[in-house]
């Protein structure tokens, strides 16, 4: 499972500890997800795609999903 | 917080009991001793390292604990636990063949869980949990 979360992170230019803040986790909880080391769990992943105001799916990616969307 | 001050108590308790050891006489300087003294001190650093990097999380106003670092110690205890049991039989395996007396071999079994788990901590960290 990939993620944009460094993508969106940048976009709203949050630093990892001012998000991992506001998702009420340790920074290095984010340097994991973003380094794609960890799977979130789904209230995690929740409350980070909440925060980007996006849907879980936009913002954690499956391989096959992805590999779909490359071969159609 | 409890549990980190808890940690530091218990850090401290083992380096004042290796030290009563050490100063009245009881560490007659072998090389096992010596060994077994080492792997007592990373394992107290170690403990010393998670307390402290639990404060600093607390300082950054973050969880000392979350939901990471909840996995990665179970991670780490799960596989520790199977590498232990092969470890115990290695113990077992070089009992008959070693003059050690039973109380040090189970001594250094002990302390091997210990390092065992450090180590698989280590890993952990290092490579992550993709996938699980």
């Amino acid at each position: 499972m990939n993620n944009r979360i460094k993508e969106l992170r940048a976009k709203e230019g949050l630093s990892q500890l001012e998000l991992a803040q506001l998702v009420g986790v340790r920074r290095e909880t984010i340097v994991f997800l973003e380094k794609g080391k960890y799977n979130p769990s789904l209230r995690l992943a929740h409350d980070i795609a909440k925060h980007f105001r996006l849907p879980i799916e936009s913002v954690f990616l499956f391989d096959d999903e992805e590999a779909g969307k490359q071969n159609p | 917080m409890k549990r980190t001050i808890i940690g530091f108590v218990i850090s401290a308790l083992v380096l004042l009991s290796l030290a009563i050891w050490a100063f009245r006489g009881h560490i007659a300087g072998n090389t096992q001793e010596i060994v077994m003294a080492a792997i007592v001190l990373v394992i107290v650093g170690f403990a010393v390292y998670i307390g402290i990097s639990r404060l600093r999380s607390l300082q950054r106003h973050e969880p000392a604990e979350d939901e990471l670092s909840k996995k990665v110690m179970l991670r780490a205890s799960s596989l520790a636990y199977y590498i232990s049991i092969y470890l115990w039989l290695f113990v077992m395996y070089i009992s008959d063949k070693t003059t050690l007396e039973a109380h040090s071999l189970i001594g250094a079994g002990i302390l091997g869980m210990a390092v065992v788990l450090l180590l698989c901590w280590i890993g952990v960290k290092m490579f992550g949990m993709k996938n699980e």
